[in-house]
């Protein structure tokens, strides 16, 4: 038997001999990773939810005009020809924004390989009334034949069919949630009230029903042309929405495109900053929730080692005479170190799965930023392999004080203190 | 022509202190041994006597590599104690030294035979090896039915005996006791010296004991007196 195999029995022999002791440290390295491995399954789970489903209903870069540009001039129109005038004051309304030559602009992004489709689209604010409702809406125009490369809504159709929006004239397509505010049903005949205070008629052709119960309560889709035409910008293309192959590629792609187009390019990530920025000061504190707890236990191991330390100096003693070295001794200490955490972290990882199957299983209704008929949890086996890893590294870490104590012990000062 | 006859070779001694140092404390230092010297031969029976503070237990502690002279030289089977660092003097602990102290210090989370193996175990051997020595060991000392047993269920006596066991199980060249039936009945102490004469006469073990009690002290085959650090007889 070499050293490391007796430096494991002695280790493994002395932990058993204070189980009690010892449960209780294995009890806050096991709270440490319930913890780590709950809280991350749930906020992950709500967070990775929220993120999947704003990339299933919303283009990964969205590309639109980056300069206010001015409408004709009044009186430019009125007089042709030279003209000393000036204008003293001017409202947004008097400025519109537009992509110029869109087809080309969509042409030559289709032509990239990290782009997977591009598709231009122009929207506004309008209100829609039912018989005595009104509801103010975000209006879309869309090209349905070729929006769904973009952002693929024809999923969620729930009632109707979305290319009823191509086939009928004033076709459009509600939010599951508008049209129960409304009282609306399929073919039911909206009036919509545009910016400008002129009214059309809506026919309902398809109700659909995304996991984002804002977008659902909010907006409509009608056909681009229609859109121009209500919201009175004849030929205007307001935005390209753009997809990707890659996600996370975003940020990337949207500079390259401000770079090529001269417009302004948003990635998802920007049109969402406010949400992730939320979602990561979320995740530090529960990191910090989570590193405290791991300390705690850190200390549990420390304290119960440093008095085991304390207890064993004249049995640390008798194995150094009898010849272990003290490489020999700490290792019996930073074993047992690491013993504690790993039983504590594989107690954690089961207590923390079967939470996370629990919670999964738990039916709770939520209407906030996403719907969902149960807990939203993410079981990614990697929160165990993070859970036993810094369980361990907690162990060794706070073992460390202890082992070295103990290997410091100098025999003869203990035999000589008991020896006479 | 024949060749002259070679006079036979000394062998060399188990144990050699030369001009041996010991300084004690730290703010207020204490000189415990004033340049001793001490040979003791292979298969020698020692009993060092003197009175509390004599150095006989600082002596042994330092023939038994357990701690380093503050001048002067160690030497356990020739080899100079002072020239090994922390982990060599541990690896010579374990190979060459067997230790009684007055008070058993076994380890109470091991039973019996388990008190024994340790030793043999950091020597290297395996365990189905090590646990047959360790229980020969024992029932060398009539302590066989008690393998099993832990510390606390066995008398002074015995722990003492299953102390002996790990001593001698490894079969060091030299065993060092320090008061090893001070803590003992008088029954209990004479089967402990009567273990030690029987080491020494069977086995040829070499047998340092210091005690207090000079009849025990006689029954060893050599007696050094120490007084104020020195040798005095």
């Amino acid at each position: 038997m070499n050293g490391r195999r007796l430096s494991l029995f002695i280790a493994l022999r002395q932990l058993w001999e204070r189980k009690l002791l010892n449960s209780i440290a294995v009890a806050g390295v096991s709270l440490g990773v319930l913890v780590l491995i709950g809280m991350s399954g749930m906020m992950q789970g709500f967070q990775l939810k929220f993120l999947s489903e704003i990339l299933r209903v919303s283009p990964h870069v969205t590309l639109f005009d980056k300069e206010l540009r001015d409408r004709p001039r009044m009186l430019e129109a009125v007089y042709p020809g030279p003209l000393a005038a000036q204008v003293r004051r001017e409202q947004p309304t008097d400025r519109e924004t537009r992509i110029e030559r869109p087809r080309d602009i969509i042409a030559a992004l289709e032509r990239m390989p990290v782009v997977t489709g591009a598709c231009p689209t122009l929207s506004g604010q309008a209100v829609v009334t039912f018989g005595a409702k009104s509801q103010g809406i975000d209006l879309r125009g869309i090209d349905p034949a070729t929006q769904e490369a973009c952002t693929p809504l024809e999923q969620f159709v729930v009632e109707g069919r979305w290319r009823g929006l191509d086939t009928s004239a004033d076709g459009a397509a509600l939010g599951l949630e508008l049209a129960e505010e409304l009282g609306a049903r399929l073919g039911d005949r909206l009036t919509l009230v545009a910016p400008e205070g002129d009214t059309y008629a809506l026919q309902v052709v398809a109700l659909f029903a995304t996991d984002l119960p804002q977008l659902d309560a909010t907006r409509v889709y009608v056909s681009l042309a229609n859109a121009q035409l209500y919201l009175d910008r004849p030929n205007v293309v307001g935005t390209l929405e753009v997809r990707l192959a890659d996600p996370e590629a975003a940020p990337e792609v949207a500079a390259r495109l401000e770079r090529m187009t001269g417009y302004d390019a948003e990635s998802w990530q920007e049109a969402n900053a406010n949400f992730l920025s939320l979602f990561e000061m979320q995740n530090i504190i529960i990191r910090l929730v989570i590193g405290a707890i791991l300390v705690v236990g850190g200390f549990g191991i420390l304290a119960i080692q440093i008095m085991i330390v304390l207890e064993k100096t004249r049995d640390i003693s008798i194995l150094r005479a009898v010849g272990l070295e003290r490489r020999d001794i700490l290792r019996v200490f930073l074993l047992q170190g690491l013993v504690v955490s790993l039983v504590g972290a594989l107690f954690g990882a089961v207590l923390g799965w079967r939470l996370l199957e629990f919670l999964s299983t738990l039916e709770v209704r939520s209407e906030g930023l996403v719907k969902s008929t149960t807990f939203l949890v993410n079981k990614d086996p990697m929160y165990y392999v993070w859970g036993v890893t810094f369980a361990l590294l907690t162990g060794l870490v706070a073992s460390l004080v202890p082992a070295w104590r103990a290997s410091r012990v100098e025999p003869v000062e203990v035999l000589r203190g008991r020896g006479g | 022509m024949t060749a002259a006859p070679q006079p036979e070779p000394q062998p060399r001694p188990a144990l050699e202190a030369r001009q041996l140092v010991r300084v004690l404390g730290e703010k207020v230092k204490t000189e415990v041994l004033h340049g001793l010297d001490l040979v003791i031969g292979r298969g020698e029976f020692v009993a060092i006597t003197g009175h509390s503070g004599s150095g006989k237990s600082t002596l042994l502690y330092l023939l038994g590599a357990l701690d380093r002279p503050t001048s002067g030289q160690v030497l356990v089977d020739g080899v100079d104690i002072d020239r090994l660092d922390d982990d060599g003097r541990a690896a010579l602990r374990n190979r060459k030294l067997g230790f009684v102290f007055q008070f058993h210090f076994l380890l109470p989370e091991f039973d019996a035979a388990e008190n024994v193996m340790i030793p043999m175990l950091r020597g290297g051997l395996e365990p189905a090896q090590a646990r047959r020595r360790a229980e020969e060991a024992l029932d060398f000392l009539d302590m066989s039915e008690y393998a099993r047993r832990r510390p606390d269920e066995l008398s002074g006596g015995q722990q003492q005996r299953v102390a002996v066991a790990r001593a001698i199980a490894s079969d060091p060249l030299i065993v060092l006791a320090d008061e090893p039936t001070g803590n003992l009945d008088s029954d209990s102490g004479e089967r402990v010296i009567a273990l030690f004469e029987r080491l020494n006469r069977e086995r040829g073990m070499t047998i340092v004991m210091v005690t207090h009690d000079l009849a025990f002290a006689r029954r060893a085959r050599r007696h050094v007196v120490l007084k104020d650090g020195r040798v005095v007889s």
